[in-house]
């Protein structure tokens, strides 16, 4: 099989690129083990957060300027705002709702009812213009029965120390007994699969305005929507109190949607997704690629005139860690880590971690190399880069979106 | 004097240290009538007794060495397969012989466990790779015996159930910082409350010192010596069990030659280095201990090669050094009782240390015997016979493969609660809800943990249920366990704080062999809880 570019990895960087290098005309596949990032994800996309050192961003565009030349936003340059608001257009365009800015940082709120500093939000959340600010002063706070990955007691927490006042209460339907009766049913994705149906939604509605008469807001569990935004906009037609979305524990329904709308863009644009697929090898020589294989293809190759590698960090493979180093498995790119183990890992889970900075070396164009000698035709973007820590710095979604849009840029036919 | 004396604050004995030695103490005072308090600076189990194997010896480790020890191991071996069997696994052990090991060693182990009254069989080396598939498959000779497996968490709790039923008072997070001296005697102890920092004063004609390495420090507090010495042993937990029969080597004592399959994993044991006592509170697993455990468990079992590590972790071993030998060569690990009245010429205060996990309950009847003869009491140890809560049923226990959910989590729940998992709510959906799916815990199992099993926290919720120890660590159970304790305990916030720690406390185990699948989790488990959940360092506060 030919085509103009294959990229390996079908998260929200393989994705981006995608659908960019289709938009300008390039033939694309794209090889997806699974499950990626989005699926776990915030419902928000961070830009930059915080600087190595720990000095907190509030406008990232500026503070990019100070970052280290390894770091993949160096790379891009006094490109920066520039991509920022390409990907921002990229997701509107596909049909992501997100609202924020990246000249200045707004806040998201968590799944524990703090607030984080981020970039885009999506249109069914609330996003903040302070740390400390809230969704409401009466708030009416309410869960599915026993659903045990949103914790109203801990979000409730939150919201009363910035001042609110919260009521709890706890929503059963009998649309939802059926789940219950298996202990492991009563998850995100369950309970939005049930919440698709429109009676049920009138029966949720109807159950939450008999609660809501002194409440000036009603925060619900991010359960709704995971093929499109309606279930969330046929509840609030229903509901004349504001409503606001609160992030659950993974698996996230917004993101999952987001997944599969980026997915559906690529496709209807020509692009070829390889599902439940993933790379094996790569048939190298002269400084480039000519072809990889996968597991499903056997022995028909994969030949294209361009490789990205979007492959993710070590939570998708993308990298892998053993006693003594870190490889990239597909290509057996170079990869930038620290080969002493005990430089490795602050003791402390919530200081940064030295290994989260590990990736595959790239040149100033992303392109990877080979025991030193840099692959002509194969480019590395999103989390399995090097030269930054995605969880520290609050960089993840936008190194992922920057990085896959100037390399789709950089591919000429 | 001690004019604030009353019914609340006197005992007939004071027990200092909650591990396995200290409630089988309270347990056995208890039983022969005693007014016991039992007191605990953090919760059960939390040193030695929850950082080791889980091994059931039969003593055949100590056979060549140290036949006194051998021969207590046995005897307690058979006593312990009795009275707490829902502790127990009885999976026997080999002693297997490697090509770099010396053969004619196997007949002088045998006769030794024979002497020592060990059923040690030698059996040939393809019946043992047929009995123990993982088994090393270059072994040259093997010999049965009959190791077992036990879970100090499970056996630790069962006393103190049992203490508690017998009318003992039992406070955790609660530490002596001082000993209450009266010229000579011992008359109580000042002990300060970690909730609430309030100090309250305890008297009893006896104390006693069951606090393991830390009761050097409790001696001193009476100005008396213990010839102490603190080792540490590193060991590693691999994701499932790669053995059904325990795996040793037949050679001397060395560092890594003991393989435990445990519940739903198993261990590789440990390492052995002298450490100072400014480290015992703070026990790291170094990169080169973990090298050479895996280097040597792969000996034993060489699939370990190739199996998913969980987590490494150290315990402190109290050793005691003879008292004509100040300089510690000639260390034992046998009991050591000191009558301090004998042998320091201070009376009310005895230490109860040295020993093992498998020889608790003797120690224990060593320790209540002095008491009665100090006290004149005089009423028989029944400890030997009488069952602990959990293993009173006559019913077999739960065993085999089942696919059905709620047979499942049944299964589990008596497999780790005994008799006692009748009291653990079962009747509707949130109560068979799954808080862990690694392991199988219930939002019944938790909230049964939280109302009778004394938790003040996640850790001690994970020592009593096994939330959060299967594979994934605490991924995503943590934060719904965290969730029932603040409901409990009606406290968010602390709630919050304490999941901030209980996820520092996994790292911890975690670090160390953070690669490969341990590191994908980790990476994942840091990305859930930093960056989705916005949780930071400040929190654990």
């Amino acid at each position: 099989m030919k085509f103009d570019t294959v990229i390996i990895g079908g998260g929200l960087a393989g994705l981006a690129c995608g659908i960019r290098l289709q938009n300008r005309g390039f033939k694309c596949a794209i090889v997806s083990a699974g499950q990626s990032a989005l699926h776990f994800s915030s419902g928000s996309f961070d830009l930059l957060n915080e600087l190595p050192d720990g000095t907190a961003v509030a406008n990232p565009e500026e503070a990019v300027r100070s970052l280290d030349p390894k770091h993949p936003y160096a790379k891009i340059g006094d490109q920066f705002a520039f991509y920022a608001q390409e990907a921002k257009q990229l997701l509107l365009d596909s049909g992501v709702e997100v609202q924020g800015d990246s000249k200045q940082n707004s806040y998201r709120i968590t799944p524990m009812g703090t607030t984080m500093p981020t970039w885009l939000t999506l249109a069914d959340f609330t996003c903040l213009k302070n740390a400390t600010d809230v969704i409401g002063k009466k708030i009416l706070l309410v869960n599915i029965a026993g659903f045990l990955d949103f914790n109203t007691k801990f979000i409730a927490d939150a919201f009363e120390g910035n001042g609110a006042a919260c009521k709890i209460v706890s929503v059963s339907l009998p649309e939802f007994e059926k789940l219950r009766q298996s202990p492991t049913e009563m998850r995100s994705a369950n309970i939005a699969r049930i919440l698709e149906n429109e009676n049920t939604l009138h029966a949720l509605a109807s159950r939450l305005n008999e609660q809501a008469s002194s409440c000036d807001v009603i925060a619900l569990p991010a359960v709704f929507g995971l093929s499109s935004p309606a279930p969330l906009q046929t509840l609030k037609r229903q509901i004349p109190t504001p409503v606001c979305i609160v992030p659950t524990m993974p698996p996230s329904v917004p993101g999952i949607r987001t997944q599969k709308r980026l997915r559906r863009v690529f496709e209807l644009a020509g692009g070829f997704y390889m599902l439940g697929d993933s790379a094996t090898t790569a048939e190298t020589g002269d400084g480039k690629v000519y072809a990889i294989s996968t597991v499903n293809h056997g022995d028909i190759a994969l030949r294209a005139n361009h490789f990205v590698l979007a492959s993710g960090s070590f939570f998708s493979n993308g990298l892998w860690a053993s006693m003594d180093g870190v490889r990239e498995p597909v290509f057996g790119a170079d990869v930038d880590f620290d080969p002493n183990r005990n430089n490795w890992y602050n003791a402390s889970v919530f200081e940064p971690q030295r290994y989260r900075t590990f990736g595959v070396a790239t040149d100033e164009r992303f392109r990877i190399k080979i025991n030193g000698k840099v692959q002509d035709n194969v480019y590395a973007i999103g989390s399995v880069l090097s030269g930054f820590d995605a969880l520290q710095e609050g960089c993840g979604a936008g190194v992922s979106l920057l990085t896959a849009l100037y390399v789709a840029d950089q591919l000429k036919k | 004097m001690k004019n604030d004396n009353n019914e609340n604050n006197e005992f007939d004995v004071i027990i200092i240290g909650g591990g396995i030695t200290g409630a089988g103490t309270a347990r056995d005072c208890a039983l022969r009538g005693m007014k016991v308090l039992l007191i605990e600076r953090f919760d059960f189990a939390a040193g030695a007794t929850g950082r080791n194997h889980g091994l059931l010896h039969s003593g055949a480790r100590y056979a060549v060495t140290d036949k006194e020890s051998a021969a207590e191991c046995i005897k307690e071996n058979m006593i312990l397969r009795k009275i707490a069997r829902h502790c127990v696994e009885e999976n026997d052990g080999l002693f297997i012989s490697l090509p770099e090991d010396d053969i004619n060693f196997q007949s002088k182990f045998v006769e030794s466990c024979h002497a020592a009254g060990i059923d040690a069989q030698i059996i040939d080396p393809a019946e043992a790779r047929r009995m123990e598939p993982s088994v090393n498959p270059t072994l040259i000779g093997a010999v049965k015996v009959p190791d077992g497996s036990v879970d100090p968490f499970r056996l630790t709790l069962a006393n103190i159930i049992d203490a508690k039923a017998h009318g003992a008072k039992i406070l955790v997070y609660h530490e002596v910082v001082e000993l209450l001296k009266e010229q000579d005697r011992v008359m109580g102890v000042t002990v300060v409350d970690h909730k609430s920092k309030e100090t309250r004063k305890y008297y009893a004609p006896l104390t006693i010192n069951a606090a393991g390495i830390w009761g050097h420090g409790i001696a001193e507090m009476a100005g008396i010596k213990i010839g102490m010495f603190p080792s540490k042993g590193s060991l590693l937990i691999f994701g499932h069990r790669v053995n059904n029969i325990v795996l040793n080597r037949c050679r001397k004592p060395a560092d890594a030659d003991i393989l435990v399959p445990g519940d739903t994993i198993c261990l590789i044991g440990t390492t052995s280095s002298h450490v100072g006592f400014d480290e015992v509170d703070n026990m790291r697993v170094t990169p080169e201990e973990v090298d050479l455990l895996l280097r040597e468990g792969q000996k034993l079992a060489p699939a370990l090669a190739t199996t998913r590590i969980l987590r490494a972790y150290a315990g402190v071993r109290p050793l005691v050094a003879a008292d004509d030998d100040p300089s510690g060569r000639n260390i034992s690990r046998g009991i050591v009782l000191l009558d301090h009245e004998t042998r320091d010429g201070v009376a009310g205060f005895a230490t109860i240390t040295g020993g093992k996990l498998m020889t608790y309950r003797l120690m224990a009847e060593w320790a209540t015997d002095l008491a009665c003869k100090k006290l004149g009491i005089e009423k028989p140890c029944v400890t030997m016979t009488e069952p602990l809560p959990g293993s009173r049923s006559e019913e077999p226990m739960p065993t085999g493969k089942t696919y059905d959910l709620s047979n499942r989590i049944k299964r589990s729940t008596v497999g780790r609660h005994g008799d006692m998992a009748s009291r653990i709510a079962s009747s509707n959906e949130l109560d068979n809800s799954l808080v862990c799916e690694c392991e199988d815990v219930s939002v019944g199992e938790v909230q049964y943990a939280l109302k009778e099993l004394d938790v003040h926290n996640m850790e001690d919720l994970r020592h009593r249920t096994r939330v959060g120890m299967g594979t994934c660590q605490g991924e995503l159970c943590a934060c719904r366990a965290a969730g029932l304790l603040g409901e409990a305990h009606n406290c968010a916030h602390q709630a919050k704080a304490d999941l901030a720690k209980f996820l520092n406390e996994r790292w911890k185990g975690m670090y160390p062999i953070a690669w490969g699948e341990a590191l994908r989790e980790s990476e994942y488990t840091q990305w859930v809880y930093s960056g989705i959940c916005g949780m930071n360092k400040m929190e654990e506060e």
